[in-house]
């Protein structure tokens, strides 16, 4: 019945007409789209990144009453509800944020932790934990998730050190661990930019550093994109970010993020 | 004659013609062109209060001359459109040029929100030649057809062509927490026979909470 | 061939011994074996003179000295990049849009729209932008910045290219430039904005134009 189309007319030649028959099943339908069928089943969306469907789908905030048993068995991180929602139904949508590259990774019994604005949905098969890392979630179980990036991703192996706005994830390797240029934070100029505060951090003086065996995730970003809140840390002493008595004197500060150098000028001394 | 240089880039080649482009989206030119400023919206008293409406946002050049002239807005993805006689709608900030002989209008199409700024502008284009459309990140094209029709967000339209029928809907079927999620969604639906452009990154509007 | 494009957005630069290349600060995506980064204000060989010429220009990025043994990748802000490799000439480029350069390249500091003469005076004060321009000369690989990435229009000695200030990126070959206006452009963007100028580049040679008029 998809009679329009008349010749000379429409789109040039060369471009592709989607419709519910032609989108990929649950893959990219380009760099920066991606589509999920749904046929009675559900997946956990970031909110605002539908861009369109077709078919009978269901948009509901996680929070939502009858999605209770759902979402205690995916969620075990307290995300806030308001940024989630559960798309169900039968249909084909479009996910894309910001026109960046997208994504799907499948993991089976597998792990991935990825900065929490970088994830855009997953299926209700993987559950999803808060990592150690503050600003990461870390993905477990067997299912598809799909995540974003500013340009493509790229996948190195360890041994490695990144800067940390340029991270994306990492999977099965073991957490990262900070490293600082001493060469680069004395320095002359280091120290000038110590004691001025001019010229920031930047990820030369401080990086990630990946050992081990595994695959860590980067992306051309200096700007990041905005972090999803993973939610607060129990108030516990030994655990990172969690503010309790173990907390070596940051107090009632703002958390640190990844990729600021807090009191380390202190630490060298500078 | 227009071409895309690259995915972000129209080239336009002009032999004494002229073509109707976004104010300040020329990045380039060889030859010799000249240009003139044109106030938006089209004609007539419409074109009036959609000006009015619509504000410095829908200025339009006209460049004239002969040789090549490149445009581009802001590293936004380029689709061509040829129109026979048809007419395509687009969001009035995703024009970025058509040919001088097509018409264009504008017409506020809905959402609330004019005096927000946060409403959709529709620029229908008429006649028969080449438009140039921008989308953030390349454009997917949807078909709708009787036994498919398509839901949108409004962020993420681009443009239509063909005998669609577009309605709003406001969050028939989004439902959250009370208290979550701050307001009602709109959604955009598209019934009949035609094509659909949307882009893969959403608009602030007030719709587009899903 | 320093520079390897892995995908639009980041490339990876291959560090050997004895053979250094610079790069701005904060460019550093990531890196692998025993590679060291030095903040260096002089940066290239151009000595005091080119550093007191960028300081006058406002042209002062940080550059960082990249020695060592191993590999870097190199990305900025999700900005695209393109590589541009020199065989002798003379690249003309924003030191803001410099990502990297091979340590082999001669750098320096030009007045651009010097032919423009008192217009060229006019634009750099009007729109703030740079009146100078990083040279870059001899033979190497330099990987600079876009938004939205860059076309390279070729000029020849009988088809001058006309560029709005605010999408060039950097040209080289024998090409001269000047400040001018195309009839009814001033009229168009009002005479007391910057735009009110456009770029004018003829010789022969190539210009390099972004998909956008945002500076970075």
């Amino acid at each position: 019945m998809s009679t329009y189309g008349t010749p000379g007319a429409g789109p040039r030649p060369g471009v592709t007409v989607h419709d519910p028959t032609t989108l990929p099943s649950d893959d990219n339908v380009d760099p920066y789209t991606f589509c999920v069928e749904l046929a009675g089943s559900r997946w956990f969306l970031q909110k605002g990144k539908m861009i369109a469907y077709y078919g009978t789908i269901d948009f509901n905030g996680v929070g939502h009453g009858r999605l209770d048993r759902i979402v205690r068995t995916s969620f075990h991180s307290p995300l806030h509800a308001s940024d989630w929602v559960v798309a169900e139904g039968t249909g084909r949508m479009l996910l894309a944020d910001r026109a960046f590259d997208v994504n799907s990774y499948d993991l089976e019994e597998g792990n991935l932790t990825i900065r929490s604005g970088n994830l855009l949905a997953f299926q209700p098969s993987l559950s999803l934990k808060q990592s150690i890392v503050p600003g990461f979630l870390t993905l477990i179980g067997t299912g598809k998730f799909v995540a974003v990036s500013n340009g493509p991703v790229v996948f190195m192996e360890p041994p490695l050190r990144v800067d940390p706005q340029a991270l994306v994830g990492w999977a099965d390797c073991p957490s990262p661990c900070h490293h600082y240029d001493h060469g680069y934070m004395t320095g002359v100029l280091g120290g000038l930019r110590a004691l001025t505060g001019l010229g920031g951090a930047s990820g030369e003086e401080h990086q990630f550093e990946f050992v081990g065996a595994g695959t860590v995730l980067l992306q051309s970003s200096e700007s990041l994109m905005p972090e999803q809140a993973t939610g607060v840390t129990p108030q516990q002493a030994g655990v990172p970010g969690g503010g309790g008595s173990g907390a070596h004197g940051q107090g009632t500060g703002a958390p640190r993020l990844p990729g600021q150098l807090g009191d380390l000028q202190r630490r060298f001394g500078l | 004659m227009f071409r895309l240089q690259s995915s972000k880039v129209l080239a336009v080649e002009m032999t004494g013609d002229a073509v109707k482009a976004k104010n300040g989206s020329m990045v380039a030119y060889d030859g010799d062109m000249a240009f003139k400023k044109l106030t938006g919206g089209g004609d007539g008293i419409r074109g009036m209060v959609t000006r009015r409406l619509t504000g410095e946002q829908m200025t339009v050049m006209e460049v004239r001359g002969r040789g090549i002239c490149w445009f581009a807005d802001r590293a936004s993805d380029i689709n061509l459109v040829g129109l026979q006689g048809d007419t395509l709608s687009v969001e009035s900030s995703n024009l970025l040029a058509t040919d001088g002989g097509l018409r264009t209008g504008t017409v506020f199409t809905g959402l609330r929100g004019a005096s927000q700024g946060n409403g959709l502008f529709t620029t229908t284009v008429e006649g028969h030649g080449q438009v140039a459309i921008m989308s953030d990140g390349p454009a997917v094209l949807l078909r709708v057809s009787p036994q498919y029709p398509l839901t949108v967000d409004p962020g993420a339209y681009v443009a239509h062509q063909g005998n669609l029928r577009r309605s709003l809907q406001s969050g028939v079927t989004f439902r959250t927490l009370l208290g979550e999620g701050g307001g009602e969604a709109f959604q955009m639906r598209f019934e009949g026979d035609g094509l659909v452009y949307v882009q893969p990154s959403e608009r602030n509007t007030i719709g587009g909470d899903v | 061939m320093p520079f390897r494009e892995i995908n639009s957005k980041v490339v990876e630069a291959a560090v050997v011994p004895g053979r250094r290349l610079f790069s701005q600060r904060g460019a550093m995506l990531a890196y692998r074996g025993e590679v060291a980064f030095t903040p260096s204000t002089t940066g290239g060989q151009g000595g005091l003179r080119s550093m007191i010429g960028r300081r006058v220009a406002g042209e002062d990025t940080p550059l960082m000295t990249v020695e060592g043994s191993g590999t870097v990748l190199f990305g900025h802000g999700g900005h695209h990049i393109q590589v541009i490799d020199l065989s002798g000439d003379t690249l003309y480029v924003e030191a803001d849009r410099l990502l990297a350069f091979e340590g082999t390249l001669e750098q320096g500091t030009m007045f651009l729209g010097s032919q423009g003469g008192v217009m060229g005076m006019v634009r750099g004060q009007v729109s703030g932008q740079g009146l100078f321009t990083t040279t870059l000369k001899g033979h190497g690989s330099v990987a600079v910045m876009a938004h939205g990435g860059v076309i390279e229009i070729p000029v020849t000695p009988r088809r001058p290219v006309h560029v709005d200030p605010q999408a060039y990126v950097a040209h080289h070959g024998e090409v001269r430039n000047k400040l001018s206006t195309a009839l009814g452009w001033r009229d168009m963007v009002g005479r007391g904005s910057g735009e009110a100028f456009q770029l004018e580049l003829s010789g022969s040679g190539a210009v390099f134009v972004q998909a956008s008029e945002e500076k970075l």
